[in-house]
């Protein structure tokens, strides 16, 4: 029994050796990280109430001494109406997710914290506000002195014991009924900045995450009848019968968050992608002629997927796993290969609010029972959660301050491989749960078609790098930062060509896997690797609130009359008759021996907003004629208008400005065309049907009254 | 009880006065035209010229999404313009009310568009105060509506999946669907004696409150069974109308004609509704 007992212990301390081993040949980089934990957490799912063990390593990379830790306790926003997360919600007065009921709050609470050597950290612990506005009553930063400053290149371990209440009525974490999902749950030091100080912000609204890389080992102890995943490798699984629980070991390096989930009504999945028989010898060459590289550094390794989704969803499996394979697919050829050994995605427990999120090697999506085909929804949003093991996961930018930089980078990544695997998917319609595509059906559209129109109205609201909780509301926050930013970059990729803007992105990528890049170092790289002063474009869209709209404004078309009123004898008398002759030949004579008449058009065209365009850049007219000939001419846009005329023995049938569609980010593109003989067939579909919807309202109410 | 011979004396009568049908069709395209003008005008102005399809970037209705943008500034205006417009519609349709039941009923009446507005006339103040003095059985209507979809609400906020959220909901709706009727057809009721028997409101509350007592669930039945009818019909000419979609050369006139007769078919409905119950109603009133 004994011998047993050893064998079992010796064959888990390999098993984990090994695993973390394997792990950081796959996954590490070769840069230090400054942060090690290991947890342990049992969920008491009656109460929901989490009871833990922290240990964290936390090594001082910086030249600095220092002299305090601080820490995110993010749960405390959920703990009262005077969290500042509770106090922007409470201002976006349609937000009425984060009330709780007296017994649903959420926080967190640290009952011990100690050195290595017993010293007791929490009397001089205190909580401290550091955004702007201040509000002394939140506690989801807590600053905490250390005994002697931490000098550079010195580590501190630290023992924390910690209680929580998953919060009710959480936002991207929570429980319902006997379903958790939980992240953000564990007391997590903020980022040392050198000679700045810590980067650790309060929990806003609108804010998302950040923090080192570290390694994470995590035990996980739950009702044995719940089934549980959770960011990284399950390594170890062992069942105490006796008191119904079962505790789950995983493990990750390299990663800066950990989430887990548990719920009875979940079904567990598994399947490979395998690198060679998802991508063809073919789709490699391509992609490494594109990129410049050679076809080994961007062959795709395997990786096991794992899939978590509801009972109520089961016949949607097949779904799932054909949007991660396609996003592990492009995500892995565009930028680099997943350099993790698993991804877990979860079909988010039902009323969790938890659905739509990302975490390293795990994500949540979000599907609905009832779900046509046609309609992407859970697929953009697998690719999309998927999506931010690149950036936020892999390239690890600040979400609090410069929060374009993974979801806007992503939103326009999403797109590109929606488009590429998938195609234009359709917009929903629902009415009571029930889809209406039977009864009628809105258009499919590309990402990147809905994204620019929709985040059209909030280009004067905030510039795209704003601190989120600095934006004008969460609108503006997620229009801008998602699909504003998105449709700049979708217009820069068009500006520079395919070629130049696939090489910028992997270059991008490949930098800074592993790092905390912001906005000046993508700016710089875009800059190198297309070889051109781009920083007008960022300066213009992402450092400032400005709209971009040019239009044609007027076309206006006359035929040249017979004869000018007036007098003329100003002019010399030899030019006055050649003149004359030329001033009154409103017609040209054809071969056949027929007159023409000679048209005089005006285009004018317009710049509506306030962004100029860069110096060197033009944007092109092209004119088309009824003859079918085509005139093509270029305008700086620096001035507020312009007009171009044109004499010709035949009227315009259509002029468009920037025909080649280079400018997505222009705010509206329905004024940059004329056409003499516009969409009236539409127009007047759309005019009919709302007559029709018209005329049936006033039955209805004809019906009531 | 039979109530073939009722729905088909009613529909016979509709259809003998099918004329009305189309006096309020005309009536209701002519208010819907002054809805609806304006933004046809804003999108005759932003897209008319629209180079189409040949230079989008998008399908049309991202278009209308981007000149709805482009126009927010005209929203505030043409809400309070649709507002106005509605109620204005409510008063008109109180008048339009008293035209069809005065013309409906009165069989000594010749329809015709003048006579049809005189009736109008003729009614109108007392079918507005009808309609005001509803407003306490449409709260009835309301309590009740809301103890009978307690139980769906409990049962959907207890849910951990889905299912029942959805499945409540279409309950709690097809709850709405077959208790409005029941309440329905007081009004109805109230506005047939007035009209049939030149009562006065009140009275007439009171004597089709009486009527209902002994004929309720007879009159719900059958108010009901038409209104099914409607939603098969509906239905059915829903599946051919998708048929007809497809952007075809003269499509566009198609589908309008088929619209407009879609319109015509719930006027005309509503006049059976109501020349069923007046059939049932007479037919009833001494026993």
């Amino acid at each position: 029994m004994k011998k047993k007992i050893w064998l079992k212990a010796i064959t888990r301390c390999l098993i984990l050796v090994i695993s973390i081993s394997l792990l950081s040949a796959i996954s590490g980089s070769a840069q230090p990280r400054p942060v090690n934990y290991q947890l342990e957490v049992e969920l008491l799912p009656l109460t929901a109430i989490l009871l833990a063990k922290e240990t964290i390593i936390w090594t001082n990379l910086s030249q600095d001494y220092i002299s305090d830790m601080h820490f995110h306790l993010y749960w405390n926003a959920f703990k009262n109406e005077l969290s500042t997360l509770a106090r922007e919600a409470r201002r976006e007065k349609y937000i009425k997710r984060y009330q709780a009921k007296e017994d649903e709050w959420g926080w967190i609470k640290i009952t011990s914290m100690t050195t290595a050597d017993g010293q007791d950290l929490l009397p001089l612990a205190a909580f401290i506000s550091p955004d702007e506005p201040p509000n002394p009553h939140d506690q989801t930063v807590m600053r905490v002195p250390l005994p002697e400053p931490l000098a550079p290149g010195q580590s501190i371990k630290i023992n924390i014991e910690f209680q929580a209440r998953v919060p009710k009525n959480g936002l991207r974490t929570g429980y319902y009924k006997d379903g958790f999902f939980i992240s953000q749950w564990f007391p997590k030091p903020g980022v040392y900045e050198e000679s700045k100080g810590w980067n650790c912000h309060e929990y806003h609204l609108n804010s998302e995450f950040f923090a080192d890389f570290g390694d994470f080992e995590v035990k996980i102890k739950v009702p044995s009848e719940f089934v549980v995943g959770a960011c990284g490798e399950e390594i170890e699984k062992s069942e105490d019968r006796s008191a119904g629980k079962t505790t789950y070991t995983y493990v990750q390096e390299n990663i800066h968050d950990f989430a887990w989930t548990a719920s009875p009504r979940f079904i567990k999945v598994e399947r490979w992608f395998k690198g060679e028989q998802e991508v063809t010898p073919e789709e490699y060459e391509q992609l490494a002629s594109l990129l410049g590289v050679d076809v080994l550094d961007i062959k795709l390794p395997d990786v096991r997927m794992i899939l978590l989704i509801e009972k109520q969803h089961r016949n949607q499996i097949e779904r799932h796993f054909r949007a991660l394979k396609a996003a592990l697919k492009y995500y892995g050829l565009w930028y680099g290969p997943y350099p993790y050994r698993t991804i877990t995605m979860v079909d988010p427990p039902f009323r969790t609010g938890s659905g739509g999120m990302e975490y390293p090697t795990l994500f949540t999506a979000g599907t609905s029972v009832l779900l046509e085909k046609d309609v992407l929804t859970p697929e953009g949003v697998i690719i999309h959660e998927f999506g931010h093991n690149y950036w936020y996961g892999l390239v690890a930018n600040n979400e609090f301050e410069e929060a374009w930089l993974d979801e806007g980078i992503n939103t326009y990544s999403t797109g590109k491989v929606s488009a590429v695997a998938y195609g234009p998917g359709r917009i929903p319609a629902r009415f009571n749960g029930l889809p209406l595509s039977r009864l009628f059906k809105l258009p499919a559209v590309y990402d990147w078609q809905l994204g620019r129109v929709i985040s059209s109205p909030v280009a004067k609201l905030d510039p795209i790098v704003t601190p989120s909780w600095k934006f004008y509301n969460s609108g503006g926050y997620s229009l801008n930062v998602y699909y504003r930013a998105a449709t700049s970059l979708f217009t820069l990729e068009r500006l520079l060509g395919e070629k130049t803007w696939a090489r910028i992105m992997r270059t991008y990528h490949q930098r800074y896997r592993f790092k905390h890049p912001r906005t000046e170092d993508f700016i710089q790289v875009v800059n190198e690797v297309s070889g051109q002063d781009l920083n007008w474009f960022f300066q213009e869209f992402f450092y400032q609130a400005k709209d971009f709209d040019y239009a044609i404004s007027y076309v206006e078309t006359r035929i040249k009359p017979q004869k000018y009123q007036g007098i003329f004898d100003d002019l010399p008398a030899r030019t006055s008759k050649q003149s004359g002759e030329a001033i009154n030949q409103a017609s040209v004579q054809k071969k056949d021996g027929t007159k023409q008449k000679i048209y005089d058009t005006t285009i004018t065209l317009r710049r509506y907003g306030d962004i100029k365009l860069g110096s060197g850049y033009k944007l092109k007219l092209m004119v088309e004629f009824e003859d079918g000939s085509l005139e093509w001419k270029e305008w700086d846009g620096q001035s507020r208008w312009v007009r171009f005329y044109f004499e010709k023995p035949t009227r315009v049938r259509k002029a468009v400005l920037d025909p080649e569609g280079l400018w997505l980010v222009d705010a509206n593109l329905s004024n940059n065309s004329y056409a003499r003989k516009g969409p009236g067939t539409k127009i007047m579909d759309v005019t009919t049907g709302l007559l029709w919807i018209a005329q049936n309202l006033i039955i209805t109410i004809f019906g009531w009254l | 009880m039979a109530v073939m011979p009722f729905i088909k004396s009613g529909f016979s009568q509709a259809i003998s006065k099918f004329k009305l049908s189309v006096y309020l069709w005309l009536i209701v395209i002519v208010v819907s035209l002054i809805m609806v003008l304006p933004v046809n005008f804003q999108i005759r102005t932003a897209l008319g010229h629209l180079s189409w399809p040949e230079n989008s970037l998008m399908p049309f209705e991202l278009n209308l999404v981007e000149i709805f943008i482009a126009n927010q500034n005209l929203l505030g205006s043409y809400s309070l313009f649709l507002l106005v417009t509605l109620l204005f519609s409510a008063g008109l349709v109180v008048f339009l009310s008293g035209g069809l039941f005065g013309q409906m009923i009165n069989s000594g009446d010749i329809v015709s568009f003048p006579n049809f507005l005189a009736a109008g006339c003729r009614y109108f103040g007392r079918f507005l105060l009808s309609l005001v003095l509803f407003i306490p059985f449409l709260m009835v209507f309301f309590l009740i509506f809301k103890l009978l979809s307690a139980p769906l609400h409990l049962w959907s906020a207890q849910a951990v999946s889905e299912w029942p959220v959805i499945l409540a909901g279409w309950l709690s709706f097809v709850l709405l669907a077959l208790l409005w009727p029941a309440f329905k057809v007081i009004l109805d009721l109230v506005r047939i004696f007035m009209v049939a028997e030149s009562k006065k409101v009140t009275v007439a509350y009171a004597s089709a409150l009486k009527f209902l007592g002994r004929h309720f669930f007879q009159m719900w039945g059958l108010y009901l069974l038409v209104s099914l009818a409607v939603v098969i019909i509906s239905a059915v000419w829903l599946a051919i109308y998708r048929l007809l979609s497809p952007a075809q050369p003269g499509s566009l006139i198609v589908l309008i004609i088929a619209g407009q007769a879609y319109v015509l078919f719930r006027l005309l409905a509503r006049q059976v509704v109501i020349g069923v119950e007046y059939n049932y109603f007479s037919m009833r009133k001494e026993s």
